[in-house]
C-alpha cells in the first residue's frame, strides 16, 4: 500500500514535469483554428456584425500578438520605450483585425488541406493548401509555443510573408517620420477602415 | 476569412509581373545549420504528392533564418528612383481607377465568368513556349516535361487552350517560369526597382526579362498590325482585371503606404519564385524524411 501511495506520488510529481509530451501539435492547432473560425462563417443565421466579434475573439486565442508586434517593428522593437511599444501593440492589433475581419463578407467557401509539419523546440511550421475556385494558394503557418498552446506568429501566403510586407513598410515609415510619423499613419488608417 | 486577403496580396504579386533578389539566405542558413540537427520534426501527413520528392536539405534552413533573423534590417530590394517610381506609381492608380477597373467591370458585365476564365486559359495556354523555353534554359526538365505535357492535353482534350483539363483532371498545374527568373535562378540580382507605366512593379532584372519573354510569345508573330497586337494585349490585360476581385482596392483600404507595401509583397513573391526555399513556398517538393526515425540513411549513416 504504501508502495502505492509511493508510486502514484512519483507520477504526480512527474506530470506536470514533462510537458513536453503533453504539447498539442502545431498542425492540430492551426487546423482547430481554421475550423472554428469557418464555422462561424459559414454560420447563415449569424449577422455580419456578430461574425466580426466572434471571430476576432476565436482567432486571438490562437494568435501570439505579441510576438507579432516584436517581429513586425523588427530592429526597431528593442530601441522602443515600453509605453511605444504597448502603443504599437495595441494599434497594430487593430489595424489586423480591420483588415482581416472588414474581408468576412468576400468569404466565398473553399477547402484547406494540411500538408505537413515541422517542429523545432519551441518553434514550430505548418503547410496548409488553401483550394478555392480555379485557386490553389500554399499557406505556410509559423508559430511558437507559449502559454500552453502553439500559437500563430506569422502567414506566409504563396512565399509572402505578412509580417516581413508589414516590417518592411512599417521599418520605411519610422526611418523617414519617426515612432510619432508611423503612429499617427497607423491611427489614420485605423479611423479610416472602421468607418468606411 | 483569410482567403480574400490571400488572394489579394497574391494577385498582386501575379499581375505585377516582378523582381527583386538582394539576399540568398539559405546558402548562409545552411552552413550554420546540418540537416540533421533539424530533422526532430513529425510529419503527420504526407500526400501522394511528397512520396516522389527528393530530400532537400537547403528547406528547413529557412526555419532558422526565419525565426531567428527577425530583428535584422531588411532590405528586400533596391529603390534609387523612388520619387519617380511613385510618380509612375501615382499615375498608374488613377489610369486603374478611371480607365482600366471601369473597363473590365464592363466588360465581366457582359462576359460570364465562365467565358472570361476560358479566355484566361487560352492566354496561359499559347503563352507554354515562354515557360518551356525559361525551364529548359533553367536546366529543369520536370518542368519543361509538365509544360508540354500540359499544352499537349490543354490544346487537344482542352478545345485549343479553352479549357484546362490539365489541371482539373490530371492535377498537372502550370509551372510557371519568366526570363527573370532565370536570370534571378543563375544568380543575377534585380537591379533596382522599377515601376512601369501600366504594368506595374518591375526592376531592371524582370523588366529585362518580360521584354525578352515577349519575343518568345508566339502572340507577336501570329501576323497581326502593330495596333491589333496592342488590341489583343489590352484585351488579355482587362480580362485578367475582371477576374481579380478588387486586390488593388483591398491594398489601398488596409496598407499605411500602399506603394511600400506592393513593393515589399513584389520583392517577396520574386524572391520565392527563384526558388531558394527560404519560405518553403513549393510544398510539393516537400522532403519525405522529414523525421529521423523515418530516414533510412539516417540508420546507415549516409545522411549529411
Amino acid at each position: 500500500m504504501a508502495m502505492m501511495k509511493k508510486i502514484i506520488i512519483t507520477m504526480l510529481l512527474f506530470f506536470p514535469a514533462v510537458p513536453v509530451f503533453a504539447q498539442p501539435d502545431p498542425l492540430n492547432a492551426v487546423e482547430s483554428m481554421v475550423n472554428s473560425v469557418l464555422e462561424i462563417l459559414d454560420n447563415s443565421s449569424l449577422s455580419l456584425a456578430e461574425k466580426k466579434a466572434q471571430v476576432s475573439g476565436r482567432a486571438q486565442r490562437f494568435l501570439s500578438i505579441e510576438s507579432m508586434s516584436q517581429r513586425t517593428l523588427g530592429t526597431y522593437w528593442s530601441s522602443a520605450t515600453q509605453e511605444q511599444r504597448d502603443h504599437f501593440t495595441y494599434l497594430f492589433t487593430r489595424i489586423l483585425e480591420e483588415t482581416y475581419l472588414n474581408r468576412i463578407d468576400d468569404y466565398s467557401g473553399g477547402t484547406v488541406r494540411y500538408l505537413q509539419q515541422r517542429v523545432k523546440d519551441d518553434r514550430a511550421i505548418v503547410d496548409t493548401l488553401i483550394i478555392a475556385d480555379e485557386l490553389q494558394l500554399p499557406v505556410q503557418y509559423r508559430m511558437v509555443y507559449e502559454q500552453q498552446s502553439w500559437r500563430v506568429f506569422d502567414i506566409v501566403i504563396d512565399g509572402v510573408s505578412l509580417i516581413m510586407n508589414y516590417r518592411a513598410s512599417y521599418a520605411e515609415i519610422i526611418r523617414s517620420q519617426g515612432y510619432n510619423g508611423l503612429f499617427r499613419l497607423m491611427e489614420e488608417r485605423v479611423t479610416g477602415m472602421s468607418t468606411s | 476569412m483569410f482567403i480574400r486577403l490571400l488572394l489579394l496580396i497574391v494577385v498582386v504579386a501575379f499581375s505585377l509581373t516582378g523582381c527583386a533578389a538582394t539576399r540568398s539566405g539559405p546558402s548562409q542558413a545552411d552552413a550554420k545549420l546540418p540537416a540533421s540537427t533539424y530533422a526532430n520534426g513529425s510529419t503527420t501527413q504526407s500526400g501522394d504528392d511528397f512520396l516522389n520528392a527528393e530530400p532537400q536539405k537547403g528547406l528547413d534552413s529557412g526555419f532558422d533564418a526565419d525565426f531567428d533573423d527577425w530583428d535584422a534590417p531588411i532590405k528586400l530590394i533596391a529603390d534609387p528612383f523612388e520619387p519617380i517610381n511613385r510618380g509612375v506609381f501615382w499615375v498608374n492608380d488613377k489610369l486603374y481607377f478611371y480607365l482600366f477597373k471601369p473597363l473590365a467591370r464592363g466588360y465581366g458585365a457582359i462576359v460570364p465568368r465562365p467565358a472570361r476564365v476560358s479566355v484566361s486559359n487560352f492566354f496561359s495556354n499559347v503563352a507554354t513556349p515562354v515557360r518551356v523555353a525559361n525551364a529548359l534554359l533553367q536546366l529543369n526538365l520536370t518542368n519543361v516535361g509538365t509544360e508540354t505535357y500540359r499544352f499537349i492535353v490543354n490544346s487537344t482534350i482542352g478545345v485549343a487552350g479553352l479549357f484546362d483539363p490539365a489541371t482539373s483532371v490530371a492535377e498537372v498545374r502550370r509551372a510557371p517560369a519568366d526570363f527573370g527568373q532565370t536570370l534571378g535562378k543563375y544568380g543575377f540580382g534585380h537591379g533596382f526597382y522599377l515601376v512601369l507605366p501600366i504594368v506595374g512593379p518591375s526592376s531592371l532584372r524582370d523588366g529585362t526579362g518580360t521584354f525578352v519573354d515577349s519575343y518568345v510569345g508566339p502572340v507577336r508573330y501570329a501576323g497581326l498590325a502593330t495596333e491589333d497586337l496592342l488590341l489583343v494585349r489590352v484585351f488579355e490585360s482587362t480580362n485578367r482585371l475582371s477576374l481579380d476581385r478588387d486586390t488593388y482596392e483591398g491594398i489601398k483600404r488596409d496598407a499605411l503606404d500602399p506603394y511600400l507595401f506592393i513593393r515589399s509583397a513584389y520583392a517577396q513573391r520574386r524572391l520565392a519564385q527563384i526558388g531558394e526555399p527560404v519560405y518553403n513556398l513549393n510544398i510539393l517538393q516537400a522532403p519525405v524524411f522529414d523525421n529521423e526515425f523515418f530516414n533510412p540513411l539516417e540508420w546507415f549513416n549516409l545522411w549529411q
